[in-house]
């Protein structure tokens, strides 16, 4: 039974946390709701960000355990939006929630599940880069630190074979193959939307050869072979040969042509790879291929100049033109240099930054809600120009990167911000 | 000075962890159930700031054989800037402790991220060797202990 | 008699496969005679489970505890469950303490034999350390809710509209006589322009209606202490500094927006006052008085050279927001004088906002040039460049108009000194944490919103202002109470010989100097208990609750055994 305070955020990324944090410490209930097996969202995929380059988990991990371990927190993993009908005071929200086949309260994270699975596949967590089990969390260290259960790989879930290898391994009674997905309706007075975004798709532009060549990777596939807990302990290893690089092209503005924007934090993470492999392997030969270095925020600039010895600047023009292909056994970087002449680079790895898109539920989730897109597919945000997080429906607000490409920083700012509107939206109607 | 009991020297090394970052990287390690040399017992403050000189020098006269202080990377300090007074503090310390005619190797400090449990391990581990390639602090065996 | 219950979770086979528990137990009860104390010590299966806390609960209970040891996983797994297990007891919580013999043994030494002798360890110091560990009280402190925001431009008076309400007043000062800042000079702002300049003017009309909203102009701020909940600040006229007013408020906001970069003054861009040179607030003003850009003749300008990233170079950082704003009156140039030249200079395009770019590509396809330069110098309306390919030009223009980097408004050190808090080194103020809490401020209860900050534009001074009152909001509630932490610092008045040592160091200026005692004393509800101040202390007065030496020296004791 709502009394019009509780509130829903969907999307359990920075900006949907902090926002149940903060609106938990007024006595409200929030729900919130999450997609995948553990909260954190993207930046938990970063070992480090800029510009201080401090560990990402250091400075998550305090908030995901407040977040899981705060009593008007609901936190629901694994589970979607499916409808959401009402009026801000009265929303009700239909989710879906997928089952876990682990019972949280009975799972101590022990992990002695994993080893007894005979199911193994590529961890998609992982950009594909590392593989996990059937029942699996997508990395070590995950939040809840309790396992899901792939149905559609399990073989006894999706039929192909009896097994209960894991149920055996299990000390605690936790799995429950006989788990439903349920659905659940929840009354809600008002919801934040968090959901985030998604990395364009670069293998759409052939002429990059990602797909093609292993030696290809987006941002994305970098960062987890940088992290020291990811599928490469932070070796830095190539797919498909355990080498470590020699020389590394990072091109910027991938898709920022194509799209039409610039995504404000690339060029800022392409310099950070710069230093992570400097500072890993040593004797790299590295170069930043840019078009315009953007560095928006007052510590950003500095940041950008402590690496510069680090990497090669080479500046680049017509986006659309710099393409990479091999030769002997070498990827070639072909662009265009500042007056239109071809050059190009040999190296042997090369990574790709991509523009920041909608995630992939956007427009759907949009639809849901009753909501726009605005012409890029971002939600969009009402407002005369001055607007910040609202939509065009009272009660229903939006923050983070769902609503456009940006940082941390402006990912907790606007979740803050959407706060200040939940808690303003009933107030002129307080006698 | 070797002595016999170098063979069976299991050497008490104490290690000063700071709550957000190192003792973090200590639980991460002790998930994925890396081998960890038990000769280090993990000490838990809230910074590494709090380690005051005088708490070190006490631990090495009651006979603590090697002192790890560990805490957040410079810049990541959850309180701003406690690390930099710690290695500050630290860079003093090493001084004190050649004084006194005890090898500053036995002090030793690192800067470990909560995503760091390997290299917590391989950190805790290295001193450990060292500490036993180095023998029993001498003050043990001083008219002080 | 001291009776401490002391309970080893097996956590199902990780501790109990891996450590001998009974061992253990053993261990810890031989300490009844050696340490004068009673012991109960068992084992149990999970003590996280709701099982295992009814247990506990029944446990502390019935035994008549008076210190509670366990020994299982991780204080950052479980300490805030077992905080609340002793919380529903007569049990104080913190003569609890939370061993962690698994991550830091069970699971790392593989030797269960070794494992055993290492769990012993942890365990008898965790209840040595127990016994020197004293009852702390949460207390609860009444907190006044109104707000002072300091600066009545949009950071200001968007806080003040968000803040504003039937059980919170707010004081909103500025120095000036009128409220809109910068942002009111302009004739338009981006992204959607006309509407954007009437909004701002509509939330000024708002502000000097809003009878929760107290508008103070003509007046400085002179003095602040206190901490969050419970400020006091003396303010005072700007034209006779001896008329103060005292308010209490419960926090404050910093919006005392920038200031440009006097591009004047620097060598590259030379010039004399009759020619022809602007910044781009200077044309902005141009813009909303004449409604177009013209000479002092009076006639339209044939050419115009638009100069970005002037004073890039001096103050070392991106402004973020002139590109966009320079961009916008190249734009209008063009619009309105298509005959018009108009040529940008640009270095690296800042264009990090989702509609940035397309309106870039609009300017181009209006006529307005961009040439891409690596260095650009003027001499009057002179342009000397250095093209991308090492080419160089050099031209003449009827007007030139230079856009020069934001800074801090005047003022800001000396506020940031009365207020006690830190700037960052570009001079802007310094957030408590640049990513996951950038409207903060060192000290709990000041926040900051704008381009005090750093630079940016309006939208994301709306932001930050929204996101302040957002803070703000859930932080103090009119008629709840906070409750400050307790682990923290307290010098002991006979040993403090008053050498102000801790002051320096504490980042949350939590220590005040009392010039009658000459000693240092902690603020209690300041202090954040990182313990800096007990390691800089010379003579050892400054003992950090929960965490004092005794306490861990009683870890050392069994670490050394």
């Amino acid at each position: 039974m709502s009394d019009g305070s509780q509130v829903l955020i969907i999307g359990a990324g920075i900006a949907g946390m902090e926002a149940s944090l903060m609106l938990s410490r007024t006595g409200r209930k929030v729900y919130l709701i999450e997609k995948l097996p553990l909260i954190g969202g993207k930046v938990i995929k970063n070992e480090e960000s800029f510009p201080n380059l401090e560990c990402s988990t250091c400075m998550v991990a305090p908030i995901q355990q407040a977040v899981l371990q705060d009593p008007n927190i609901e936190t629901l993993t694994l589970t979607t939006v499916e409808k959401i009908e009402g009026e801000a005071g009265h929303f009700t929200v239909s989710v879906l929630k997928k089952a876990r086949y682990v019972k949280m309260a009975d799972c101590i994270g022990c992990g002695m599940c994993y080893d007894p699975c005979p199911v193994s596949l590529d961890n998609e967590w992982e950009e594909n880069l590392g593989k996990r089990k059937a029942i699996y969390v997508p990395t070590a260290g995950s939040l809840p630190n309790v396992p899901s259960i792939d149905s559609l790989q399990c073989l006894k879930l999706s039929g192909q074979k009896e097994c209960s290898a894991c149920v055996e391994a299990c000390m605690f009674g936790a799995i429950d193959l006989t788990e439903k997905d349920k659905k659940l309706d929840i009354e809600v007075g008002t919801i934040i939307i968090a959901t985030g975004s998604d990395l364009y798709d670069v293998a759409q532009l052939s002429r990059l050869g990602y797909g093609k060549y292993p030696g290809v990777y987006t941002s994305m596939e970098f960062e987890r072979l940088f992290a020291s807990n990811g599928p490469t302990s932070g070796e830095l290893t190539m797919r498909d040969s355990e080498h470590q690089p020699k020389s590394v092209a990072i091109v910027h503005c991938v898709g920022r042509e194509e799209l039409g924007y610039c995504s404000g934090v690339c060029c800022l993470y392409s310099f950070k790879h710069a230093h992570f492999l400097k500072h890993k392997l040593g004797d790299v030969a590295v170069y930043n291929l840019y078009t315009d270095i953007c560095v928006p925020d007052k510590t950003h600039q500095k940041f950008v100049e402590s690496i510069r010895e680090e990497t090669q600047l080479v500046f680049y023009t017509e986006p659309t033109e710099l393409s990479v292909d091999k030769k002997d056994g070498m990827l070639c970087v072909n662009y265009l240099d500042a007056s239109g002449g071809k050059k190009s680079i040999n190296v042997e790895m090369v990574i790709l930054a991509p523009a920041m898109v909608p995630g992939k539920d956007t427009k759907k989730l949009a639809k849901i809600a009753g909501i726009g897109l605005d012409d890029k597919g971002f939600l969009a945000v009402d407002g005369d120009g001055l607007g910040t997080v609202e939509t065009g429906k009272k009660g229903i607000f939006i923050a983070g990167c769902a609503v456009g490409p940006g940082d941390i920083q402006n990912s907790v700012i606007q979740a803050e911000s959407a706060v200040s509107k939940v808690m303003s939206t009933f107030l002129s109607e307080v006698s | 000075m070797e002595s016999k009991n170098q063979k069976q020297f299991e050497p008490r090394i104490v290690g000063f962890l700071c709550n957000w970052c190192t003792y973090a990287a200590a639980d991460l390690a002790g998930s994925t159930k890396i081998e960890i040399d038990p000769a280090l017992t993990v000490i838990r403050v809230m910074c590494s700031s709090r380690i005051d000189p005088n708490l070190v020098l006490t631990t090495f006269f009651d006979g603590a054989d090697g002192i790890l202080i560990a805490g957040c990377h410079p810049g990541d300090c959850h309180y701003g800037k406690g690390n930099y007074y710690t290695r500050r503090r630290y860079a003093l310390l090493k001084e004190v402790i050649d004084t006194l005619k005890l090898d500053p190797e036995r002090l030793h400090l690192s800067w470990i991220s909560a995503a760091e449990g390997n290299r917590y391990a391989e950190v805790v581990n290295a001193f450990t060797d060292k500490i036993k390639k180095l023998g029993p602090s001498p003050i043990k065996s001083s008219s002080l202990f | 008699m001291k009776k401490v219950g002391v309970y080893i979770c097996e956590c199902g086979p990780n501790i109990a496969d891996n450590v001998d528990i009974e061992r253990i137990l053993a261990s810890v009860s031989s300490m009844e005679e050696s340490e004068g104390i009673e012991i109960v010590a068992k084992p149990y299966k999970l003590l996280c489970s709701g099982e295992g806390q009814e247990y506990l609960k029944e446990e502390i209970e019935t035994n008549q505890l008076t210190h509670l040891v366990i020994g299982a996983c991780s204080p950052r797994d479980h300490n805030s469950t077992f905080i609340n297990v002793c919380k529903q007891t007569r049990l104080n919580p913190y003569l609890y303490k939370l061993i962690n013999i698994r991550e830091h043994c069970a699971w790392i030494v593989h030797d269960k034999e070794k494992a055993t002798d290492k769990a012993i360890q942890y365990i008898r110091g965790g209840i040595r350390r127990v016994l020197y560990q004293s009852e702390l009280h949460e207390k609860k402190l009444d907190i006044n809710p109104d707000v002072l925001v300091i600066g009545g431009g949009i950071a200001g008076i968007e806080a003040a509209l968000c803040l504003a309400g039937p059980e919170r007043r707010v004081f909103l000062v500025e120095k000036s006589d009128k409220l809109g800042g910068k942002a009111a000079e302009w004739g338009s702002l981006l992204p959607r322009q006309a509407g954007g300049v009437k909004a701002i003017q509509d939330k000024i009309g708002q502000t000097e209606a809003n009878t929760g909203i107290q508008v103070i102009t003509k007046t400085r701020v002179n003095n602040i202490i206190g901490f969050l909940g419970n400020f006091e600040a003396e303010l005072c006229q700007v034209d006779d500094p001896e008329t103060t007013t005292d308010l209490t408020v419960g926090a404050i906001v910093v919006a005392t927006g920038f200031r440009l970069n006097e591009v004047s003054s620097l060598p590259e861009f030379k010039s004399a006052d009759s020619d022809e040179v602007y910044t781009t607030l200077d044309v902005e003003r141009m813009l909303k008085e004449k409604g177009q850009v013209a000479l002092q003749t009076g006639e339209k300008p044939k050419s115009v050279a638009l100069i970005f990233c002037a004073g890039r170079e001096k103050v070392g950082y991106c402004s973020q927001i002139c590109c966009s704003t320079t961009i916008k009156i190249a734009r209008q140039i063009k619009e309105q004088n298509p005959e018009t030249a108009v040529k940008c200079f640009i270095r690296d395009l800042c264009l990090p906002h989702k509609d940035d770019q397309a309106f870039y590509q609009q300017a181009r396809d209006l006529g307005v040039e961009f040439v891409r330069v690596q260095t650009v110098k003027s001499d009057g309306v002179g342009v000397h460049y250095t093209c991308m390919d090492q080419s160089n030009g050099t031209e003449k223009f009827d007007m030139v108009i230079l856009a020069p980097a934001m800074e801090p408004a005047e003022g800001t050190t000396e506020l940031s000194e009365i207020l006690g808090i830190p700037l960052h080194e570009t001079g802007f103020y310094e957030e408590a944490h640049q990513t996951i809490n950038p409207v903060a401020t060192a000290t709990d209860g000041i926040f900051v919103a704008g381009t005090a900050r750093g630079p940016g534009g309006v939208t994301a001074t709306l932001n930050q202002a929204q996101a302040v009152a957002g803070k703000i909001m859930v932080q103090l509630i009119p008629g709840e109470q906070i409750v400050p932490e307790v682990k923290v610092s307290e010098i002991l008045e006979a040993f403090c010989m008053g050498c102000k040592t801790c002051l320096d160091v504490c980042h949350y200026g939590a220590i005040v100097f009392d010039e009658d005692k000459g000693i240092s004393v902690v603020k209690e509800a300041v202090c954040r208990g990182c313990g800096n101040c007990v390691g800089s202390c010379p003579s050892g007065a400054i003992q950090l609750k929960h965490f004092t030496k005794p306490q861990l020296y009683q870890e050392v004791i069994e670490a050394l055994r």
